[in-house]
């Protein structure tokens, strides 16, 4: 009589328990199936000229679909094939024409942008002038956390003088301004996102609104974003993207996003292949590799407030006992381009400065660097320097090749401390200037001028050798208010000069990246840095697959 | 003792339990290092432009008035606003939550279905050639680490033979049958993986209980009784020995669900284990919050329902 | 045992905490030898365990692994710079392959070993230190139970590896870090553990008798209380160790490892951060052995002390 009641008992709440999590589980797949199903009516809408579906891989999701904020590699990437940007980069880091089709300054605190007319909204409004001045005056007052803020502290307001033409007050002669504005933004439509009040807090999650080649129009959060084409992109030759849809999909390991590439599950990997496993690739059937040209930087500064490294030998020992051939051979596999440690790269052929030379590697000329300063090495030949290194993990290069930097100051008699650290401790004291020497990098160093006035001005953002060299900081001045770009060069190339001899900064090497993809792709089109590189709307626009 | 009044104690305990979880996670965010204004990691951030995203974020408040502002929102059911992702906290984390239900669900349900019949088979073949297999396979199992596992079956069953799909939970753009085809499939191997990893604590627990309740004079006393060794074994000991079973499930719990972080991110399974990594990373404060909230909730009801499920197996609870 | 008492005392993967039988019953009856650490029942243990072809297999494997440990410097040169032969398949020379950087992969797993055991090791002695600190007082004064009863089973809610995650990022990467990780979230099971088999032995005659000759908790708990749980103890020193063992190699892997100490953990997670695992497989598969073979052979040594201390399940 008893085991009957408590069987029925015991059914019943593994039933319940069942129930609990069935509950929850298939929720998520009534609401998916159904909004699938709504993609899929818009898909056979606007069929893309060639019917492919191309898919990439990226290791992380989108965080914010809001170009203003997001500012995650694969935000920037799935964004940016909605919301055009005024200027793109060439592979030399000279500005090119986009959205805008002429730019430029009427006086010293007047900018301006001329742009296309042929540009429409999915939704059928059209895109004028009013959409950028809206876009940079309310990125001025809601002042979002993304990177086209920090590119307006000069700017005071924007003005529509017409359908296509828009003015850029300044509060001062800056000859950056009108470049770095019209490259770091991205350019978003007024009715949709004046609706939402303030730009900063505007998630823009859902019925997106592009004027790119392709249109948002289902998000599986963790798993895949899915754009479809639009039905006129006058951009690109033949006025239509090509693909029908772009599916990005997310796998946060790279191995097995690698996986996914050899079976063909992805057709593209965008975030770089990491160095020591592009010859693998390379020897892999059906895969190919993109050389990227990168535009950016590694570099290691020494925190001149930190005694000795205020004083030129010391930190002119260091710099010499970097085996900065090794970092590029080994580490880099042989994908790194030295800058004649200098911050302007070669990459960047118009301001680049031939004369300067990297600094050797050389042990013997640190010690004798250091005894000529008069420290003396003990009994087994080391100096009593002791410097702590920091770096990101996250990091997977830089983790590395620090490694070699500490053998090669050991090898002089110098010991370096490394402390590797968690991203966003890193960043705490980075910022803090918690450090002896800073190890890091930057992805794009487009433009000299605004980057050495944050690198090596007194207060600049990323000043992290705490530079306070007076006649640096007036070349760079200077360079920022040159009315020509002959005038600014001389001023740039005279400053990278200083910030070389004075070893004010040790920029390392700019890498070059790989992207591998299947070789059924074709019509790729090559833009330098990580964050353009193959998956620009001007790529990916025109890219197609065969079966 | 009534049974209303244990289901409360119960429950006050999991309230309890929560609001633990709520306020160790609150003080442990703001006391890490770097602050979601940091993380964001704009180069030409000024420390102007910091100061005004921070009060955008509210953190600019004291900690008391963060903290007595935060459980007030908590008790009207508001999670708050991702600081990254701009939507609110429920959107993020309820699209990700029914992943990790399922993985870990139907882990757990493949663990105890195979679990039961190999314990059995090992505690009644006691110091054979089986017992001895089902013990080693079990304490390998629990000595895997997961990522070299994972990489391994996905290299094996997804890309040499293809059975398989890499990554992800469905199949995009099925419907139907196909779609729930799909998601079964690409369950396969992140469960599997689960399964391997944890059935092995099942196996020896049930194993070792079955042992020593088969030692008990009850069982003794049935088989003098002239009862089958086969009947005392299913009948009689299994009974007994589910017991601890049973609580190893709720205690595993929370290790299920957390520890599924690695399984996640190996399978580009879209579970909330990685959102709640990826949220580390951010700094996203009201991110972190509510999964630590949602966390705590499913590990206390599922403990509820293992310690009533226990009452209604354990004769001596339910007498008492 | 009146109601509530059933649901919280839960037993782990041991068979020496069992509710399910009466307490009067088997748990004392095996306890009974070892708590008065006779000779000859040590001697019967120790018999019992040299007849388990498991139990030897488990004690050589974990002594070679110590003596490897303790033996790194002579047996393999410090892995450090970097080698010209850059992710090289296991060869002559290269017993178990090369990393990414051209470091011989042997002498990594070599001088792994002593950080992975010294974090088993270490973690598991501090989670059994404050677990059996923690559940002799509650055993023994009735009082505090309640509420260390309550704290750890809070401790046993949280979910642990995304709060282990916070931590080892708050405090920053490094071996003390993972050590104290790992042992904050292992010392509440041992705790529970140990805290059911205490409950047990507090209300044995023996106890009584020895309060008659002493007002020292402290004595009483020391000589007669924790010997007679030391078959438990032993039992979560080996789970905890090899928990630790799998959580730090995990900690390592998501970035939050030393990164100045060759563990497995980090051998995995160079391995994963430079895309090698599947193309580079002795990057992954000798470091997972080796994590394999120390938690198999602490485990495989458990299992047997753990039937070779039961009198009732030794095999006759």
């Amino acid at each position: 009589m008893r085991s009957i009641p408590r069987r029925i008992a015991i059914g019943a709440t593994a039933l319940a328990a069942v129930i609990a999590v069935t509950a929850c589980a298939p929720s998520a797949p009534s609401s998916q199936s159904s909004s699938v199903a709504s993609s899929g009516g818009s898909a056979s809408a606007t069929p893309g000229a060639t019917g492919v579906t191309i898919n990439i891989a990226t290791t992380t999701d989108v965080v914010n679909y809001n170009p203003l904020v997001g500012n995650s590699r694969t935000d920037y990437w799935v964004t940016n094939l909605m919301y055009p940007h005024l200027l793109t980069i060439s592979s030399d880091g000279s500005k090119q024409a986009s959205l805008a089709t002429k730019w430029g300054y009427t006086n010293p605190t007047t900018g301006y942008f001329d742009i296309r007319n042929d540009m429409t909204w999915s939704d059928g409004v059209k895109l004028t002038a009013k959409d950028v001045a809206y876009t940079i005056n309310a990125v001025i007052k809601d002042k979002p956390g993304g990177t086209l803020y920090g590119q307006l502290t000069n700017v005071k307001s924007a003005t529509a003088t017409s359908d296509t033409h828009v003015e850029i007050t300044l509060v001062k002669p800056d000859s950056t301004v009108v470049n770095e504005v019209g490259f770091w933004g991205n350019i978003v439509p007024e009715h949709v996102f004046s609706k939402a009040g303030n730009v900063a807090k505007f998630a823009n999650d859902k019925n997106w609104v592009s004027v790119g080649p392709y249109v948002l129009t289902n998000v599986v959060k963790g798993q895949s974003y899915t754009l479809d084409a639009v039905k006129s992109y006058p951009m690109v030759a033949g006025g239509v993207p090509k693909a029908a849809k772009i599916v990005y999909r997310v796998y946060p390991d790279v191995n097995t996003e690698i996986l996914a590439l050899q079976k063909g599950d992805v057709d593209m990997i965008a975030n770089a292949i990491p160095p020591a496993q592009v010859k693998n690739l390379q020897n892999s059937d059906g895969i190919k590799l993109a050389e990227i040209p990168g535009l950016g930087y590694a570099h290691m500064t020494y925190n001149m407030k930190k005694p000795p490294l205020d004083k030129l030998a010391v930190r002119q020992a260091l710099a010499y006992s970097v085996d900065y051939n090794a970092i590029r051979s080994v580490v880099l596999q042989g994908q790194g381009v030295s800058t004649g440690s200098s911050p302007i790269m070669p990459v960047l052929k118009t301001y680049y400065d031939a004369s300067l030379k990297e600094y050797p590697y050389d042990p013997t000329q640190t010690r004798r660097f250091l005894t000529d300063a008069g420290y003396k090495a003990d009994g087994s030949g080391n100096f009593p320097l002791n410097f702590r290194l920091i770096y990101s993990l996250q990091d997977a290069v830089t983790s590395q090749w620090v490694n070699l930097v500490k053998d090669g100051a050991a090898k002089a008699g110098i010991t370096i401390t490394l402390q590797g650290l968690e991203r966003n401790t890193y960043l705490a004291k980075t910022a803090a200037g918690d450090f002896d020497i800073y190890a890091g990098n930057f992805a794009i160093m487009d433009d000299p001028a605004t980057n050495m006035a944050l690198t090596y001005l007194k207060d600049g953002a990323i000043n992290y050798s705490y530079v306070d060299d007076p006649a640096l900081s007036a070349l760079i001045e200077q360079s920022r208010v040159a009315p020509d770009q002959q005038t600014a060069l001389k001023l740039l190339q005279k400053a990278a000069k200083i910030v070389h001899d004075n070893v004010y900064d040790n920029v390392m090497y700019t890498q070059n990246l790989y992207i591998a993809y299947r070789s059924t792709i074709s019509g790729l089109v090559v833009k330098p840095s990580e964050l353009l590189s193959v998956v620009d709307p001007a790529s990916l626009a025109v890219i197609t697959k065969t079966s | 003792m009534p049974f209303a009044v244990f289901v409360l104690r119960r429950l006050g305990r999991g309230l309890l339990t929560i609001w633990f979880a709520v306020t160790v996670t609150f003080l442990l965010l703001r006391l890490l290092p770097g602050d979601p204004a940091l993380a964001v990691a704009n180069p030409n951030m000024t420390a102007g432009m910091r100061a005004t995203l921070l009060a955008q974020y509210g953190l600019d408040q004291p900690l008391i008035v963060q903290y007595a502002k935060y459980l007030w929102q908590l008790v009207h059911g508001n999670l708050g606003v991702s600081f990254a992702q701009s939507v609110p906290v429920t959107d993020a984390l309820m699209s990700r939550l029914p992943w990790t239900l399922l993985l870990t669900g139907a882990a757990l349900v493949v663990t105890v279905v195979l679990g039961i019949p190999l314990g059995v088979l090992a505690a009644s073949r006691r110091g054979g050639f089986l017992d001895r297999l089902v013990q080693m396979g079990s304490v390998v199992g629990q000595s895997l680490f997961v990522p070299s596992v994972g990489v391994l079956l996905l290299y094996v069953f997804g890309l040499v033979l293809r059975i398989f799909p890499i990554g992800g939970a469905f199949t995009d753009g099925t419907y139907g049958l196909a779609w729930y085809l799909s998601v079964l499939t690409h369950l396969v191997l992140p469960c599997a993986s689960l399964v391997l990893i944890q059935i092995g604590s099942y196996v020896l627990t049930l194993r070792a209980t079955l042992i020593d309740a088969l030692g008990e004079d009850y069982c003794t006393l049935a088989k003098a009784n002239g009862l089958s060794p086969r009947r005392v074994l299913w009948k009689h000991a299994l009974r007994n020995a589910l017991l601890p079973t049973t609580t190893l499930i709720g205690l595993q719990l929370g290790f299920l669900v957390g520890g599924a972080v690695l399984t996640e991110t190996v399978y580009a399974y879209p579970g909330i284990g990685r959102a709640i990594y990826e949220a580390v990373t951010q700094l996203d404060f009201p991110v972190l919050q509510g999964a630590f909230v949602l966390l705590a909730a499913a590990v206390v009801v599922a403990n509820m329902i293992t310690d009533i499920a226990y009452g209604l197996l354990d004769p001596r609870v339910k007498t008492a | 045992m009146s109601t509530p008492q059933a649901p919280t005392s839960r037993p782990v993967e041991t068979k020496a905490t069992l509710p399910t039988v009466p307490m009067t019953g088997s748990v004392m009856h095996g306890l009974e030898p070892v708590a008065t650490e006779l000779p000859g029942a040590a001697r019967a243990t120790w018999q019992a365990i040299r007849r388990e072809p498991l139990g030897i297999i488990g004690l050589a494997v974990m002594t070679l692994l110590v003596v490897v440990a303790l033996a790194a410097p002579l047996l393999a040169e410090y892995p450090s710079g970097y080698g010209e032969l850059v992710l090289a398949p296991p060869s002559g020379s290269h017993l178990f392959g090369t990393d990414s950087l051209g470091r011989d992969v042997l002498a990594e797993v070599i001088w792994g070993s002593q950080q992975s055991m010294l974090v088993a090791f270490a973690a598991s002695f501090i989670a059994i230190a404050i677990g059996t600190a923690l559940a002799m007082i509650g055993a023994y004064f009735p009082r505090t139970d309640g509420p260390i009863g309550v704290l750890v089973d809070l401790t046993l809610s949280l979910p642990v590896l995304p709060l282990m995650i916070l931590v080892a990022a708050l405090v920053g990467p490094s071996t003390v870090t993972i050590i104290c990780v790992v042992a904050a979230f292992s010392w509440p099971e041992v705790a529970r553990v140990v805290r059911s088999q205490a409950l047990a032995v507090v209300r044995l005659p023996y106890v009584d008798a020895a309060r008659l000759m002493t007002t020292s908790p402290f004595w009483i708990i020391t000589r007669h209380i924790i010997p007679a749980v030391t078959p438990v103890i032993v039992v979560s020193v080996v789970l905890t160790a090899s928990r630790a063992v799998l959580s730090a190699a995990g900690l390592s892997f998501l970035g939050l490892g030393d990164p100045n100490t060759w563990s497995w953990g980090r051998i995995l997670y160079e391995a994963q951060q430079s895309g090698a695992m599947s193309s580079a497989w002795w990057l992954t598969l000798f470091p997972s052995v080796a994590i394999l073979l120390l938690v198999l052979s602490a485990t495989l040594l458990s299992i047997s002390y753990n039937d070779a201390r039961n009198p009732r399940s030794r095999r006759r």
